[in-house]
């Protein structure tokens, strides 16, 4: 980094866009997801279409575990939930995908609120411990009774290929639509998380998250926060859930189990912590080894689909032991190191 | 009208399950107490266990021949198995994690969950391997009110209470177990005394990968055999441990027969009401555990500072 300071006034120094080479990146950069499905094949387009949704959820994890750093174990319910009410408000009420959407959100941030209580006496892996058996419930009793059917609207439920925007104007159905549309919603939605760590609300999520007894003494209010996290959190990830129950076009508990809640962990952390570049180059990274992963299992032994998950785990044990801070903090050595070459200093 | 014996047989086996529970509880907390690691993948040690034993009892694939090991030597086996992977994995994995924070830790013990899941069902099996008849033993002891408790609960709760007494004995009678609580209380302190702190967390993950792989060989007996159900019992020692307070072995072994009676509770309630009860009212259990008092009943209780 050049020496002195060059900017000037506070605006340019919180901006989004700082250096000219952020520019120059920016606008380089900006039309390469928008011209990629016309050259990509059917399936990376799907898989791509994956990675934002999956994007979105893990950005609302971001907010409750690298911003407000509580250990949530319930991923897979929020999307659960998300799903559930998207596909009931598409098929029942047939309102479209952008009311579904917004409407599943709520009602995932409300029950994310409810799973956030126990933050009014715990911290750490008792939050861990209570939001896994919250999600224990949900997936395994609730959402599998069908004497509940009355509020989740039956155990297995499938949606329509087509649906409109709102109501059935501007039909969303093939591939390439879906890609776009869910590249619109992923950029929305990580705009907003970056300015969220701008704000005020972000500063005193970090500021629990680094010392909540510091943060508490100067007058923060914790529990107050900690259920704003889960409820930001928990729109993001009700909203992933919707999206990602129109693109599957299917679902049943079995989507929502704690493996999922896994993935995203893997996804997060291998990214890194703390940073939307690192959420959004975690969960590219981590699809894009699973589809070509599972396409050469696959291809070389056909019954070792077990394996996947044993993959998974030992990738991130070697992630935590060799970078515990991910891709993110390794391409900043790397780029300490390209900066000074060929010198050591 | 409530029925006095049936309640009876509730609490009876309600006690039995939940002293299968409770020793892998204690192999929870051991950890906890000593390494301060959150073990998730505790059900699926116990889970690996109740297969290793099936396997190497049936059918042993080594290379081309066929093995086949006598019961009892399958289960000592099983055992010995337990411990040197718990030293493995102390030395290969948990000591790079020493001083990381809690959330790294959680996220490796997750991996361990689906590791062993995933790598039991391609290396063993992936359906439910019912137990050789050695390891079903079909002898009960029978009790007032006509309950009788089946052979693996009886043996649950014998080698539960074996398994306390024993480790209460070694932490407070032994060279080794007064080390042990040394480090458990202030790993520094104990450093500068000379302890090996890895040598202690080596004790601590063998012992306790092997308490809690007896614990799921007497899960499976009493079932009948290995299935994947086993691994769900991770949730259910939170409970017990939870309410225990985390790192109290007394206190993981009453948790578990809570559970465990609670546990019997749901499936007595199932008639009136609906079904899945039984892993509904643990559940249940813990949340308001964790709301009221979250140290439980023996916990120490952490105090901040700023």
């Amino acid at each position: 980094m050049p020496s002195g300071e060059y900017f000037t006034s506070y605006e340019d120094r919180m901006g989004l866009l700082r250096w000219r080479i952020e520019y120059v990146a920016f606008a380089l950069g900006l039309p390469i997801p928008l011209l990629a499905p016309f050259v990509m094949t059917g399936q990376l387009v799907s898989v791509f279409t994956l990675v934002f949704i999956f994007i979105i959820g893990v950005l609302g994890l971001h907010v409750m575990l690298s911003y407000a750093g509580e250990i949530v174990l319930a991923q897979g319910v929020f999307m659960g939930i998300g799903a559930y009410t998207a596909s009931r408000i598409i098929n029942e009420l047939a309102l479209g995908i952008l009311p579904a959407m917004l409407i599943a959100g709520l009602v995932t941030a409300f029950i994310a609120l409810v799973f956030g209580l126990p933050a009014w006496r715990v911290k750490g892996f008792y939050v861990a411990i209570s939001t896994l058996a919250l999600q224990f419930i949900a997936i395994q009793f609730f959402f599998r009774r069908s004497e509940f059917a009355v509020i989740h609207g039956g155990t297995q439920q499938s949606l329509p290929s087509n649906i409109g925007l709102v109501t059935d104007v501007i039909t969303i159905g093939s591939a390439t639509e879906e890609y776009f549309f869910a590249f619109v919603v992923m950029v929305v939605f990580a705009v907003l998380t970056m300015n969220l760590s701008r704000t005020g609300i972000g500063r005193m999520f970090r500021a629990l998250h680094e010392n909540d007894l510091s943060a508490q003494v100067l007058g923060i209010n914790r529990f107050r926060n900690k259920l704003m996290a889960y409820a930001i959190g928990g729109f993001m990830v009700g909203v992933s859930g919707a999206l990602y129950a129109i693109y599957i076009g299917f679902i049943t508990p079995e989507f929502y189990s704690i493996d999922i809640t896994l993935l995203q962990y893997v996804m997060l952390l291998l990214g890194g912590m703390g940073r939307v570049w690192g959420v959004i180059l975690g969960v590219t990274t981590v699809e894009l080894l699973n589809h070509y992963l599972l396409e050469t299992l696959i291809n070389a032994f056909p019954e070792a689909t077990a394996l996947e998950p044993v993959f998974f785990g030992v990738i991130i044990i070697v992630v935590l032991i060799v970078e515990p801070k991910g891709i993110m903090a390794a391409l900043g050595q790397l780029k300490e190191y390209l900066r000074k070459w060929p010198y050591a200093y | 009208m409530v029925d006095v014996g049936a309640l009876f047989s509730v609490l009876v086996t309600g006690i039995g399950v939940g002293a299968l529970y409770s020793l892998i509880a204690i192999g929870f907390s051991l950890i906890y107490k000593i390494t301060g690691v959150l073990n998730f993948a505790q059900g699926q040690f116990a889970l690996l266990g109740a297969f290793l034993v099936v396997t190497l009892s049936t059918s042993l694939p080594l290379w081309m021949f066929d093995v086949q090991v006598p019961v009892v030597a399958a289960l000592i086996l099983t055992v010995l198995i337990g411990a040197a992977l718990g030293l493995l994995l102390e030395r290969f994995v948990f000591r790079y994690f020493i001083g990381e924070p809690v959330l790294s830790v959680i996220i490796v013990t997750l991996a361990f969950l689906s590791i062993i899941d995933g790598g039991v069902r391609f290396f063993i099996s992936s359906q439910y391997r019912a137990y050789p008849d050695a390891l079903q033993p079909d002898w009960s002891v029978s009790l007032p009110f006509d309950t009788a408790v089946q052979a693996p609960f009886v043996l649950g709760v014998v080698l539960a209470l074996l398994t306390v007494a024993g480790l209460m004995a070694f932490f407070r009678y032994t060279v080794m177990g007064s080390i042990l609580r040394a480090s458990a209380s202030d790993q520094q302190a104990a450093m500068v005394l000379g302890v090996s702190i890895e040598r202690t967390i080596v004790v601590a993950w063998a012992l306790s990968i092997a308490i809690t792989s007896i614990g799921g060989i007497l899960l499976a007996m009493s079932s009948g055999g290995a299935g994947f159900t086993i691994g769900d019992v991770t949730i259910l020692v939170f409970a017990a441990v939870v309410f225990g307070g985390l790192d109290s072995i007394p206190g993981a072994f009453i948790g578990g027969l809570v559970v465990g009676v609670l546990r019997q509770f749901g499936v007595y309630l199932e008639e009136f009401l609906m079904p899945g009860l039984d892993s509904v009212l643990p559940m249940v259990f813990l949340l308001v555990v964790i709301m009221v008092m979250p140290y439980g009943l023996f916990g120490t209780e952490r105090i901040e500072r700023l």
